[in-house]
């Protein structure tokens, strides 16, 4: 009796909004309802909705049964899934905020992680790239349109095939906040658009001067970390991503993290509160440092991924330890509800590309493509060159 | 099932149909200069044959559709697009075919229906600016333009009464041209950059060069010679110009120009040519290997110019010059007409604009000359000077707008008539202004950029122009195609940076610690004279040794007392 019981019920409950499990997960903290399918929290929405004397108590008896019968099936392999079936797509904001010449080694920085981004699958229009300075076709530069990680000249991170989205003075703590929050003014061209959903993991990395609590932009203006906080806890209530990893490589990039209070969040440093982070090396060639120690080390680290790589974030975070990287890396995942030893560095570095198998293909090679003639349009009226230049002489 | 099948073949065939038909061209044209350079010139050319006033870019099959949904969703008639790092030396290097300042530089004709120009104007920078990656966003109305006299429209328009309010001019000089631009803008070609002659375009290559632009040029063409219909056309161009001593060596060749050869022409493309200009070759002779598939002569404006012409088919083709003697230096006589731009003036207080005209050419020459100059270099009227070859000359006519503070910028259009051999200057005073403390970009003591003047004229002679007549949509067109009214040329002059008064921006820090420093020094003894009291301390009478007696046992006490303490934690 009480299977098409629920049965009716949960048809009833199908348009019950996303927005009001969201709020319920909240509200009760820590997931103790998701630990079976979504119909059980479907039904103890309902229970708690409809409640009266009468159904309240076999409704509930329901409930009790079927959240044990789930309970002792399936908890170990559901709860992965629950949260992973959640993950759509894939973003990535990549900000280096500092400009002039001797600062190449960030825009090498954030490169690497695009070069990365890039090669796992994240298409260039789910990439948010904002670079302050222009250092490729710099004419500093001895090699136009390059930018190496390396002083061996391995990889070019710039490469053949890279689309900028914010650069030079466009790179400003307002229009970094207005990216994140998505309050972008009208017209704003859809590269330029974070339009990420409650399905978004989004990795945001950030590189620059920073110091206790701050990021320096270009220079002139800086964010805070209290800033940081609000805008990232304004996505969350935006529902604006589902899971984000925030890199920073800057000194005291722990400060940064700290004041963070929106859920989901997995961050890292490259130092903590009180250390420097250091660059890896010059190039006597250029004559500047041309990367940073611990974003040298992560790109050595995704070079080795592919795709269909099992490697974890747990063992990305821990890429640079002390002895190489001189600045104690900084992790922070209090906020992360998952392991990070059972996330696969593709679930912020790759992309999920939905993909359908179809079994019956159309093999039609006569297209024929014809060239008959439009019609002549409606108006027609005669049609002129003018002059290039108004004829002055008279 | 069948009926399905065929209706949505019959639909197929009428978006065919209604497609219309298009066809792409692309043309590399070669030019060895007299001087110690060789400029390469990249010629994208798409033309469909539809009417620009109803099609809706719902569809399209060569024609980029990106640009398409932009243009027709910002009402645009016509489009130019330039991007470019390096100064064109109109001096030495004659006349590109087409001619763009440093920097980034839009100017569009919009349609006569449009009712808020300068919204649609701000919208269309945006949009461009997301689909080639630069930052036009920073067009607005405080730094555009509408040019009366300067220009015109390119292609073809039905009302013959020009309304100048319809266009916008703009340019950007400081804005910077790399792979990241030219990525975006070879995914608007047919075949993008996998095939044909695009595929030259390697970023490694092309940015070691004295000279790059970048441009994309949309404009509605006389479909026939009637010119009842019209269609639209979109060509890209790359202009580039090499040295010889970047390159190392003389004998060029196209995989030394580009890093590898023409893999094969572009399916899409109707034809894909090479042509090699061989004007030096009567003074500097080299041999091309292989052999050209055939010599093209055109004569233009009373000289005659021979093209070596190489069809590229789907095999491989890398054209290469050997030069049969050593070098020699040679000069170019000047063209008829350049120009040059600088700055004149010292300190923080007021300067001076001077653009110099040189007039080569036996007979008076008209020309237009257009400055834009920003709201921060406020100049005075009353200070404008004509002069030719040390003579005042009174001009033409003179538009002149002035500008206002954060909202319009200057603009001055002068028509002139050049004197025979002649310099001329123009020149104008302004005044630094000093700025906002929230608008000094974050590299403030740079300077501020004061953008290329554009001077236009219709030339006489074809000497030293390579640039197309204006029915021409490619290079092949513009073969043996006299025009008596003249040959249309432009000239960008120099870019300028001028420095305006810069605060130094850590002066309010240091006024607040400098204040506090005093006032603190000047307090603390302020505070102790005016509420403490000066009372006379009894002198001690104790010995000395007693004293030190007394100092020891405290610290006899104190140690002690921790000995105890540290016991009782542990």
């Amino acid at each position: 009796m009480w299977i098409s019981r629920t049965n009716k019920f949960s048809l009833s409950l199908c348009i019950t909004p996303e927005l009001v499990l969201r709020q319920l997960k909240r509200s009760t903290g820590k997931l103790n309802l998701n630990y079976c399918d979504n119909n059980i929290t479907i039904h103890f929405i309902f229970s708690m909705f409809i409640m009266n004397e009468k159904n309240a108590f076999v409704l509930n008896i329901t409930f009790l049964v079927i959240i044990t019968v789930c309970y002792g099936y399936n908890y170990t392999d559901n709860i992965d899934d629950f949260f992973r079936n959640k993950h759509t797509n894939n973003w990535a904001v990549l900000v280096d905020t500092s400009r002039f010449w001797f600062n190449y080694r960030h825009v090498s920085n954030v490169l690497s992680i695009y070069r990365s981004v890039k090669r796992l699958g994240i298409p260039d229009s789910q990439i948010i790239l904002m670079i302050a300075d222009d250092m490729s076709c710099n004419p500093r530069n001895p090699r136009p349109a390059t930018v190496f990680n390396n002083a061996n000249q391995h990889i070019n991170v710039y490469g053949d095939d890279v689309e900028v989205d914010y650069r030079g003075y466009e790179v400003t703590v307002e229009n970094f906040v207005r990216l994140l929050t998505g309050r972008l003014p009208p017209g704003t061209p859809r590269s330029k658009q974070l339009l990420t959903d409650e399905g978004s993991n989004i990795l945001v990395y950030l590189t620059g001067h920073g110091g206790d609590g701050f990021l320096k932009f270009q220079d002139s203006e800086e964010i805070t970390s209290q800033e940081m906080a609000d805008a990232l806890e304004q996505m969350w209530q935006k529902q604006r991503y589902h899971e984000l990893f925030f890199m920073i490589d800057t000194c005291q990039a722990a400060s940064m993290y700290e004041k963070f209070y929106s859920p989901n969040i997995l961050a890292v440093a490259s130092s903590l509160v009180g250390e420097d982070s250091l660059s890896h090396h010059v190039d006597p060639a250029i004559g500047v440092y041309i990367i940073d120690r611990y974003t040298y080390y992560a790109l050595e680290f995704l070079e080795n991924v592919d795709p269909f790589s099992k490697k974890t974030i747990g063992e990305f975070l821990t890429v640079c330890p002390k002895r190489v990287c001189i600045s104690t890396v900084g992790i922070r995942k209090d906020l992360f509800k998952r392991n990070p030893h059972d996330v696969p560095v593709t679930d912020f570095f790759g992309s999920v590309r939905p993909v359908k198998l179809l079994s019956s293909t159309s093999t039609d090679t006569n297209i024929s493509i014809s060239t008959t003639k439009k019609v002549i349009s409606l108006n027609k009226s005669h049609y002129k060159y003018v002059p290039a230049l108004i004829s002055f002489k008279k | 099932m069948q009926t399905t099948a065929f209706v949505i073949l019959v639909l197929n065939s009428v978006s065919l149909i209604n497609c219309g038909s298009d066809s792409f061209t692309e043309e590399l044209f070669i030019k060895p200069l007299y001087t110690d350079h060789i400029y390469t010139h990249f010629h994208f050319s798409t033309i469909w044959d539809t009417d620009l006033q109803t099609e809706q870019f719902k569809h399209t099959h060569l024609f980029p559709r990106a640009l398409g949904e932009i243009i027709k969703r910002h009402n645009v008639q016509e489009l130019h697009l330039s991007l470019t790092a390096g100064l064109w030396r109109y001096e030495t290097w004659g006349y590109p075919i087409t001619s763009a300042p440093p920097g980034a530089e839009l100017w569009v004709w919009f349609k006569q229906d449009t009712e808020n120009v300068d919204k649609n104007w701000k919208e269309l920078a945006n949009s461009l600016s997301g689909l080639i990656c630069a930052s036009l966003n920073f067009i607005d109305t405080s730094n555009s333009i509408s040019p009366e006299y300067s220009f015109r429209p390119n292609g073809a328009v039905a009302d013959q009464t020009l309304n100048s309010s319809y266009l916008r001019y703009s340019a950007l000089p400081r804005e910077i041209v790399c792979t990241e631009n030219l990525t975006p803008w070879k995914k608007l070609l047919p075949c993008e950059s996998k095939k044909g002659l695009a595929s030259l375009l390697n970023s490694g290559y092309i940015y070691n060069t004295r000279y790059h632009s970048l441009s994309i040029h949309f404009r509605p063409i006389c479909r026939d010679l009637e010119c009842d219909v019209t269609s639209i056309e979109v060509n890209q161009y790359v202009d580039l110009v090499y040295d010889y001593l970047i390159l190392g060596v003389r004998n060029w060749s196209i995989r030394r120009l580009f890093g590898q050869g023409i893999l094969g022409s572009c399916p899409l493309a109707k034809s894909s040519t090479v042509y090699v200009d061989m004007s030096t070759n009567s003074s500097i002779p080299f041999d091309l290997s292989p052999e050209p598939d055939e010599f093209v002569h055109s004569i233009r404006g009373g000289y005659t110019t021979k093209f070596a012409k190489y069809r590229v088919t789907n095999e491989t083709l890398s054209i290469s010059v050997s030069h049969l003697e050593n070098s020699k230096v040679l000069i170019n006589s000047p063209p008829v007409l350049h120009a040059n731009q600088y700055l004149t003036g010292y300190g923080q207080e007021l300067g001076g604009i001077v653009t110099k005209l040189y007039n080569n050419h036996w007979n008076n020459l008209d020309v237009v000359v257009l400055q834009n100059i920003p709201w921060y270099v406020p100049i005075y009227l009353h200070t404008l000077k004509i002069q030719a070859n040390g003579e005042t000359i009174k001009p033409i006519s003179i538009r002149y707008i002035p500008g206002k503070l954060r909202k319009r910028p200057y603009y001055v259009e002068i028509a002139l008539r050049l004197p025979p051999r002649s310099t001329t200057s123009i020149s104008a005073d302004f005044e630094h202004v000093f700025l906002k403390w929230t608008e000094y970009p974050p590299d403030a003591s740079h300077g501020f950029y004061i953008s290329s003047s554009v001077i236009s004229a219709m030339l006489p002679l074809t000497k030293n122009i390579t640039g197309l007549p204006q029915g021409a949509s490619t290079i092949a067109d513009s073969f043996n195609r006299s025009s008596g009214s003249g040959y249309f040329v432009q000239v960008h002059t120099e870019t300028m940076v001028v420095t305006l008064p810069t605060p130094d921006f850590s002066m309010p820090y240091n006024v607040i610690c400098l204040a506090c420093t005093v006032v603190a020094l000047a307090f603390g003894p302020l505070h102790n004279i005016t509420t403490k009291r000066l009372i006379l301390k009894p002198e001690s009478n104790e010995r000395v040794v007693d004293r030190l007696k007394q100092r020891l046992f405290l610290l006899v006490n104190k140690f002690k007392l921790g000995r105890a303490e540290r016991a009782e934690t542990e």
